[in-house]
């Protein structure tokens, strides 16, 4: 095991990205603009060796989406970069082809989020039953179950 | 024999009677047995056959598309056939109704429940059925020549085609087993394999297809399937036992001839008993092969090992007659 | 032969939870295979959301079965460090024994599942049966078997007595013989040896680019195990080895596993052992602070992680959780192509999927609904008549 990385490596190589900082003894989080999310897990994957993406965690914050690409690799230290997603045009980049294990990921925010991630191949429903609606985001703050909308599954006449 | 002792033969015992009984109390002592090797309780004495009852309680469900009397006559006609096969089986003496030629007819009677079980799966059009049925047949083609093999060896020896003829031979010589072991081995694996017991239980295995070719099979069809199995099982113990291990008759005469026969049966459920006890062993200590390393084990080492016991014999009656 | 479908689950004999394969087989080879894991929506991570931190804790237990341990360990493990509160060392090696018995539970039963799935269903009996001996010694210490409820934020609610502690400790040389002797019914076993070598076959490279954990990253060489990595509860002072295999393929697996079983094993004696005194729980306060952070965890399956964001209130903001078996599922479509039909089952079994936590995030479909607007008392006199009519009670 090799040591971790230090703030200041973090941030030589990933400073013009945005704002480094040391959140936790083996956490750095960097926030991005959301187009450079890819240059910026391609940069940690190559110059970094964070080869392992440990979670793509999805929030909804009200205002906006935030993507939080959390990548680890023989340094163990874990390098979290943030990226907001707009509430009104919810799309990310897929990250699918520089990190295979994110397609699976991006398919369950997909799901549950509304947020499309553009290039992904093969974005179909992981978590929700497939004739759930198609415009109701369940983990979204604003989301709440209507009483007259039919969320799939059996219908209560042919019960 | 005169007609009322024949039917009486054929029906009661050692006859059908007798011979669905000896088929639950195997499936119970297999169950038992491996029961307690696994360190469980294990079911009752009366549970085989009330499992039997049960099923054939049950609906009896024909799956869409299937003409009902097709999925009808092929448990039918496998019972039909190990039923028949176990006559020719000596139990207490040689069987009444032996010919010359009578051990390939009970091998080819034997084959017919993986017969039956392909032609329901495909027949069941289920996924799962059909791929078992492909199994099923493809590990008869496997395990079959090396099993033929295996029995006609003693045949060859005994320069007789009926089993009971080859009982009357061991009884003046030494079991075929002691003479015989490559062939022994290669019978009993043969046998597992043909009741597609564990590690040979490849058509069925629960885990990956289901039930294979029983997935359709549901009240009276299940229940009549299920007790074909168990009977072939008592009829290739039976057929082992007579053929390698000297079967019911003793090396010497004992007077007066009920007591002959008594020893005799005796002997057939000692053996057979014994026979039951390495296969249910067996089926506890492994785990179940894919079928294509079945294939690799069935051609090259069963085969291999079969072909060169009938040429030992081939050489051993040449040079050397018992 | 043409190419088939074979539908394997939801409702599939070698399953134990609801999973969907469309295996699209030519003869016994996989061609390809779509895979569909989510029936289990219960959706919890919507419903953490309207819990406090006292409620949610037995709700995150129910997220699975096996690692419900783990599930609300890394949760307050997470709350406890935004709280700022140390948790007393007693409570941090009770967490440590039971997360240890939770592992060992778990990769029993899934040496007994990986036996079954080969038909070895000896072995399958065997394991369980010494499952029971774990499952006794997690009862006795928790009062449970399956959900333990010893977690909460700030420490454990029951402390084990000296003969508790006798009593499990007294159960550990028989379990370690045992798993010594599957090791070397394993190792010499040769259907078991024909069914697991070189099966499901991940290499170095490859689990590494699947982002695959837990054990099935250890069987290919992988030296990642966040109990070493990032060091939680007493694992810093608990001396034990990460076990790795190169053979990468289900027989790696299953010797990682059962080499795991045996470093637990010493970790619940040596915890057990030099168990400290002193409280077993702090106060805490009510509400975190606003603040952000990743939850890690090895459990049984691999790598848990929880994403957890508080906002100065007694709810979590946002709780996302990244499941082992999630991480795994994509190494498993890319193993699981030129194999044999025979072998879906043990290749999947040898990640230890653990579906109802995979896929627990969605919501309520309508009998959920129906569920919530029971009332306590409803619900009380539906069981009453339930009981009343269905067993005489």
């Amino acid at each position: 095991m090799t040591n971790g990385l230090t703030a200041q490596e973090v941030a030589a190589t990933m400073n013009e990205f945005g704002l480094v900082d040391q959140v936790r003894s083996n956490r750095i989080r960097i926030v991005t603009p959301l187009p450079r999310v890819r240059e910026a897990l391609e940069r940690a994957r190559r110059v970094l060796a964070c080869d392992h993406l440990v979670q793509i965690a999805a929030v909804d914050n009200r205002k906006s989406f935030e993507l939080i690409y959390h990548l680890t690799g023989p340094h163990r230290t874990v390098l979290s970069i943030a990226a907001e997603v707009p509430r009104d045009r919810p799309e990310a980049p897929t990250v699918s082809d520089l990190l295979p294990p994110a397609g699976i990921y991006e398919r369950q925010i997909h799901d549950l989020f509304g947020i499309a991630f553009v290039g992904h191949p093969d974005l179909r429903r992981i978590i929700l039953n497939e004739d759930w609606p198609g415009d109701e985001f369940p983990l979204r703050k604003d989301w709440k179950p209507r009483p007259n909308v039919f969320y799939g599954g059996v219908p209560e006449e042919a019960k | 024999m005169d007609v009322p002792l024949l039917v009486l033969y054929v029906v009661v015992f050692p006859g059908l009677l007798f011979l669905v009984g000896y088929a639950f109390l195997f499936q119970f002592l297999d169950r038992k047995i491996a029961a307690r090797m696994q360190s469980r309780v294990g079911p009752p004495l009366i549970q085989p056959f009330a499992d039997f009852v049960k099923m054939l309680a049950k609906e009896t469900i024909t799956p869409a598309d299937v003409k009902r009397a097709d999925f009808d006559w092929a448990p039918l006609l496998a019972f039909a056939a190990v039923a028949t096969a176990f006559l020719y089986v000596p139990v207490v003496g040689p069987s009444p109704v032996a010919f010359q030629g009578d051990l390939i007819l009970i091998l080819y009677l034997l084959t017919l429940p993986s017969i039956a079980l392909f032609v329901l799966g495909w027949l069941s059009r289920n996924v799962f059925a059909t791929i078992g049925g492909v199994r099923a047949v493809t590990q008869l083609f496997i395990y079959e020549v090396p099993f033929f093999l295996a029995l006609l060896a003693p045949a060859i020896m005994a320069g007789t085609w009926s089993v009971s003829e080859i009982v009357t031979w061991q009884a003046s010589h030494p079991w075929f087993a002691v003479l015989q072991p490559i062939g022994f081995i290669v019978a009993l694996i043969g046998l597992q394999a043909k009741l597609e017991r564990t590690p040979f239980d490849i058509p069925e295995a629960e885990t990956e297809i289901v039930a294979g070719p029983w997935t359709e099979l549901t009240g009276r069809r299940l229940a009549l399937m299920r007790l074909t199995m168990d009977v072939a099982l008592v009829t290739g113990s039976g057929l082992v036992a007579a053929l390698f291990l000297g079967g019911p008759l003793l090396p010497w005469a004992l007077e007066p001839a009920w007591l002959a026969s008594l020893a005799g049966f005796g002997l057939f459920l000692a053996k057979t008993l014994a026979i039951l006890f390495v296969l249910t062993s067996l089926r506890i200590a492994m785990g179940r092969l894919r079928i294509d390393q079945l294939n690799d084990i069935g051609w090259k080492y069963l085969a291999s090992a079969a072909i060169l016991q009938v040429f030992v014999v081939l050489a051993m009656n040449a040079w050397w007659a018992p | 032969m043409p190419e088939v479908v074979v539908p394997i689950g939801p409702h599939h004999p070698a399953l134990k939870e609801p999973v969907n394969f469309k295996v699209i087989a030519e003869g016994e080879l996989i061609v390809r295979l779509e895979i569909d894991i989510a029936y289990n929506h219960r959706g919890i991570e919507k419903a953490a959301e309207s819990r406090d931190f006292v409620k949610v804790v037995p709700l995150l237990e129910r997220v699975c079965g096996i690692c419900s341990h783990s599930h609300t360990t890394v949760f307050v493990k997470g709350i406890e460090e935004v709280m700022k509160v140390g948790v007393p060392k007693r409570a941090q090696y009770i967490r440590t024994v039971i997360a240890e018995l939770e592992r060992m539970h778990s990769h029993l039963l899934w040496l007994g599942v990986a036996a079954h799935e080969i038909g070895f269903n000896t072995l399958f009996m065997w394991t369980w049966r010494d499952r029971e001996a774990v499952q006794d010694s997690l009862e006795e210490l928790t009062g449970n078997r399956v959900n333990y409820g010893i977690n909460e934020v700030g420490g454990v609610r029951r402390d084990p007595t000296d003969r508790d502690v006798a009593r499990v400790l007294r159960r550990l040389p028989v379990l370690e013989e045992r798993i010594a002797k599957y090791r070397r019914m394993i190792a010499h076993e040769p259907t078991t040896l024909a069914r697991f070598r070189g099966i499901g076959r991940l290499t170095r490279e490859e689990a590494l680019r699947y982002g695959t954990v837990g054990p099935t990253a250890r069987a290919s060489g992988i030296e990642y195990d966040i109990r070493r990595d990032d060091p939680y509860l007493a694992y810093d002072e608990v001396p034990f080895e990460v076990v790795t295999d190169t053979h990468g393929d289900v027989y790696g697996r299953t010797l990682v596993r059962i080499g795991e079983l045996l470093q637990s094993v010493g970790i619940v004696r040596h915890a057990l052992e030099n168990l400290p005194g002193g409280p077993i729980k702090v106060a805490t306060p009510r509400a975190a602070p606003r603040a952000e952070i990743l939850s890690r965890y090895e459990a049984p399956r691999g790598e848990l992680v929880h994403f957890i964001r508080t906002n100065n209130t007694d709810k979590v903001e946002r709780l996302d959780i990244r499941t082992p078996t999630l991480a795994n599922w994509t190494s498993v479509a890319v193993s699981l192509v030129g194999q044999h039909l025979a072998d879906i089952p043990v290749v999947v079994a040898a990640i230890d999927p653990c579906l109802s936590c995979t896929s627990r995030v969605t919501i309520v479909d309508r009998e959920d609904r129906e569920t919530k607007t029971m009332t306590w008392e409803e619900l009380r006199a539906h069981g009453m008549r339930f009981y009343r009519e269905k067993r005489g009670v």
